[in-house]
C-alpha cells in the first residue's frame, strides 16, 4: 500500500527530533542542529496539541453536515440503497479531499485529516450494514477488517490499529465461542493471539508505522496479562456460562491462573528494566496493581479504606525508598530527570479536582479513584 | 533507522565528525535508563491513596479513637509538612525555581491537603468558625497562595484557585464547572464573570510583568474557562442578552489574541470554540426557528469549513512568525 505521507519527511523529522534531543545533552552544538535542520528539512504542517483537537472538532462538524447538504440533492434517501449509494459517494468526496489537503497544506495527523479518514472509513462501511441485515458477527469483522487495515497502511492513522486489534479479537472470540473446547481454551486462544501480534509488530522497523507500532504493543501486551488473569477469567467465565450468582465458580486450572496472575507483572516489570523498555515497565507496574486488586478482591481481609491507606502508605514509602536508593545510578537505572515535565500542568489540576475540598464537607468529600485502577498512570 | 544509520547519514552530510559520532553512540550505549517519572507518578498516587484511605478510615472509626488524637496527628502531619518543605526551600525568587530536592513539592502538596482535612475536622467537631463559612474558606485559601507564591508550587496554587472560588460558593476545577455549579441562580453568573475574568488579568499580568510567568497558565485556564462558561450561560437564559454578548465575546478576542504570545495554544481553541458558540446561539436567536431550520445545514457546512481554514492559517491572520512552535 502507497504511503499517503511524504516518508522523506517523516524520516526527516525523526531525525530531527534525535538531534534535539542530543542538543539537550549537549552533545550537538546549536549550530549542528541548524545544520541538520537544514539538511533534513520537512515541510509537515504540525500544530500544537490544542489546534489539532480544535480542527478534529470543527472537521467533524462539516463532514456531519456534508452528509446533510448531499442529501438535499438527492431524492432517495429512504431506501437502504440509495442511502448506501450516498454514503460511498460522499466517501469518495471525503478521501478527494483528504489526499489533496495531505499534498497541498501538508497536513501530518492534524486534525482535519484524522476527521476526514474516520468520516470515509465510516461511510465506506454504512452500506455493508444497511445491505447485508442479517449477516453473522464475524462476517462484519472480516468487512471492517477489508476497509481498516488498507486504511491503516495508507494513512498509519492511530485509532487504525485500536480498530483492527478489537477486530481482530472479536472475531477470534466469536469464533472460539462456537465451541464447547473453544470456550473453555478462550483464555489461551487470546494469550497465543497476543504473543503473535507482538512478536509481529517488534519485526517492523518502519519509522512510518511507529507509533502505530508501540500501540499495538501495548495492546497486546495489555490482553496477554487480561487473559491469564485469575479475576478477568474467573468473571468472564460465568458470564459466558449464562450463571447469574453473585460469586463466580471457581475455573479449571486455577493454580496455573494465579500463577500467570502474578508472574506475567513481574516479568513484563524485571524485562522492562532490563531491556530497557518503557512501555513494558509501564504496562507492567499497571498490571502489577490489577494483580493487587485481584488477590483483594477473592481473599478480601482489609476494607476498602483500610486497603487504601496501605496502598498509599506502601507506595510512598516504596517510592521514596527508590528515589533515595538511585540517588547515584545503578543497574542501568537512574532517577534523573531527563525529561521535561509536561504534565506539571495536568498534576496541579488533578490536585484541584481531587483535593480541593471545600472545609465545611468534612471526610467523605475524599475518596477518589479506586483501588485496582492504580499504577504509573499518569507517565505518558 | 536506528541510531547508528542516523549518525551515519550526519556524518556523510558532514555535520558532525565521526569521532563525536562515536562519542554519540558510546553514549547511547551506555545512557542509564531514567525511572524518574514512573517513581514520581506513584508517589503522587500514593499520597492521592493515602489522604483518601486515611479519611474514610477516620471517618468510620471516630467513636473509637477520639477526636483529639485524630487532630493531633493530622496536625502533626501538617505540621512537619510544612516544617520539611520550609526547610529544604530555596530563597524566593519571581521566576521558576528549580528545586534539587525532588519531595519538596509533594510533601507541600501532601501538607496543604492534611491541612484541609485538619480545618474541616474541627469545623465539623468543634464548629470553630461557627456559621462563617466564608472565614473557614479563605483561611486556607490565603495560606495556599502564599505557599503557592513562596514555595512555586503550581499545585497548591491551583487549590487556592479552587478556594477563592469557593469562597464565592463556585465550583472552578475544570472537569466540574458545569456539573457542580448551579448557574439557573442568576445570582452565581455576575460572580462567576468577575472572577473569571479577575483570575484571567492576574494571569496576564505576571506573564506581562514576568512575576512566576509559568503561573499565568493555571490563572488563565481556570479563570478563562469559568468566565467564558458563565458567560455563555448568561447569554442564553438571562437578561441582558447584550451585556452577556459582549463580555462573552470579548473574553474570546483576548483569548485568540493571546495566541500571538504563542505561550499556549489551548486559549486559541478555547477563545475559537467558545466565540463560534456564542456567535452561533446569536445567529440562530435572531434569525428565528423558520430561517434557522433552513439555512443551519449551509451554516454549519460552510462556517466550519471557515473555521477549520482559520486554524490552519491562524498564524497568518494574527501575524505570528512561523517559527513559533510549540
Amino acid at each position: 500500500m502507497k504511503k499517503a505521507y511524504n516518508q522523506t519527511w517523516i524520516d526527516n523529522l525523526h531525525i530531527q527530533q534525535q538531534a534535539a534531543e542530543w542538543k539537550s545533552k549537549n552533545l550537538l552544538t546549536p549550530a549542528q542542529e541548524e545544520q541538520v535542520k537544514e539538511h533534513f528539512p520537512e515541510k509537515f504542517y504540525r500544530p500544537g496539541l490544542f489546534v489539532k483537537i480544535g480542527l478534529f472538532c470543527f472537521a467533524v462538524v462539516a463532514c456531519s453536515f456534508f452528509i446533510g447538504f448531499l442529501s438535499l440533492f438527492w431524492v432517495d434517501t429512504h431506501s437502504d440503497t440509495g442511502f448506501s449509494v450516498l454514503s460511498l459517494i460522499a466517501c469518495g468526496c471525503f478521501i478527494f479531499v483528504l489526499e489533496f489537503l495531505i499534498r497541498d497544506r501538508k497536513l501530518f495527523h492534524s486534525g482535519v485529516d484524522n476527521a476526514l479518514l474516520y468520516a470515509a472509513v465510516a461511510a465506506a462501511m454504512v452500506p455493508m450494514f444497511m445491505l447485508f441485515n442479517h449477516a453473522p458477527l464475524w462476517a462484519y469483522c472480516l468487512a471492517a477488517l477489508a476497509i481498516i487495515i488498507p486504511a491503516t497502511l495508507r494513512y498509519a492513522d492511530l485509532l487504525g490499529p485500536i480498530a483492527i486489534f478489537g477486530l481482530v479479537f472479536t472475531l477470534l472470540t466469536d469464533l472460539m465461542m462456537k465451541f464447547a473446547l473453544g470456550k473453555a481454551l478462550l483464555p489461551f486462544a487470546i494469550m497465543v493471539l497476543s504473543v503473535c501480534i507482538y512478536i509481529l509488530v517488534r519485526k517492523s522497523r518502519d519509522i512510518y508505522y511507529r507509533e502505530c507500532r508501540q500501540i499495538l504493543e501495548v495492546l497486546s501486551l495489555v490482553t496477554f496479562y487480561l487473559g491469564g488473569n485469575y479475576l478477568v477469567v474467573r468473571e468472564a467465565n460465568a458470564i459466558i456460562s449464562g450463571l447469574n450468582v453473585s460469586i463466580a465458580p471457581q475455573i479449571a486450572f486455577a493454580p496455573l491462573f494465579y500463577f500467570f496472575t502474578l508472574a506475567i507483572p513481574v516479568a513484563y516489570i524485571v524485562s522492562g528494566l532490563k531491556k530497557p523498555d518503557r512501555m513494558l515497565l509501564i504496562v507492567g507496574l499497571l498490571a502489577f496493581a490489577f494483580s493487587i486488586h485481584t488477590y483483594f478482591h477473592y481473599f478480601s481481609i482489609l476494607t476498602v479504606s483500610q486497603g487504601l491507606t496501605l496502598a498509599g502508605a506502601l507506595m510512598i514509602a516504596g517510592a521514596v525508598a527508590l528515589i533515595k536508593y538511585l540517588h547515584t545510578p545503578k543497574h542501568g537505572i537512574s532517577d534523573e530527570q531527563d525529561r521535561k515535565n509536561n504534565l506539571a500542568d495536568l498534576q496541579a489540576l488533578i490536585a484541584a479536582e481531587k483535593l480541593g475540598v471545600t472545609p465545611h464537607q468534612p471526610g467523605l468529600e475524599f475518596g477518589g479513584g479506586t483501588f485496582g485502577g492504580g499504577g504509573a498512570g499518569e507517565v505518558y | 533507522m536506528t541510531t547508528r544509520s542516523i549518525l551515519n547519514d550526519l556524518t556523510d552530510k558532514e555535520i558532525i565528525s565521526p569521532q563525536q559520532a562515536d562519542t554519540i553512540d558510546t553514549f547511547e550505549h551506555e545512557k542509564t535508563f531514567s525511572i524518574h517519572w514512573e517513581l514520581r507518578s506513584i508517589l503522587y498516587l500514593g499520597i492521592l491513596f493515602f489522604s483518601s484511605g486515611a479519611g474514610i478510615l477516620i471517618y468510620e472509626n471516630i467513636d473509637t479513637i477520639g477526636h483529639q488524637a485524630i487532630i493531633a496527628v493530622i496536625a502533626c502531619i501538617t505540621a512537619y509538612c510544612y516544617y520539611y518543605t520550609y526547610k529544604n526551600s530555596l530563597p524566593f525568587s519571581p521566576d521558576q525555581v528549580e528545586n534539587p530536592n525532588k519531595l519538596v513539592d509533594y510533601v507541600l502538596l501532601l501538607g496543604c491537603s492534611t491541612f484541609l482535612g485538619l480545618e474541616g475536622y474541627l469545623q465539623f467537631q468543634y464548629n470553630i468558625f461557627g456559621s462563617r463559612y466564608g472565614l473557614a474558606v479563605i483561611i486556607p485559601t490565603i495560606i495556599f497562595f502564599v505557599c503557592a507564591y513562596r514555595f512555586d508550587h503550581r499545585g497548591a496554587l491551583s487549590m487556592a484557585i479552587t478556594g477563592l472560588a469557593s469562597w464565592l460558593g463556585l465550583t472552578i476545577a475544570p472537569l466540574s464547572v458545569l456539573s457542580d455549579n448551579d448557574f439557573s441562580d442568576a445570582k452565581l453568573i455576575i460572580p462567576a464573570i468577575a472572577l473569571g475574568s479577575l483570575l484571567t488579568a492576574a494571569g496576564w499580568i505576571s506573564e506581562e510583568q514576568h512575576f512566576k510567568k509559568h503561573f499565568a497558565f493555571m490563572y488563565m485556564l481556570m479563570g478563562g474557562n469559568l468566565a467564558c462558561i458563565a458567560a455563555q450561560i448568561g447569554l442564553f437564559s438571562f437578561e441582558p442578552k447584550i451585556l452577556y454578548f459582549f463580555i462573552g465575546i470579548g473574553l474570546c478576542w483576548f483569548f485568540i489574541l493571546r495566541a500571538r504570545q504563542a505561550q499556549s495554544l489551548l486559549f486559541l481553541l478555547m477563545g475559537t470554540v467558545y466565540g463560534y458558540c456564542i456567535l452561533t446561539y446569536v445567529i440562530f436567536t435572531n434569525l428565528g426557528a423558520d430561517a434557522a431550520l433552513g439555512l443551519g445545514i449551509f451554516y454549519f457546512l460552510f462556517s466550519s469549513v471557515g473555521v477549520i481554514y482559520f486554524l490552519l492559517n491562524f498564524k497568518k491572520f494574527l501575524g505570528i512568525k512561523p517559527e513559533i512552535r510549540k
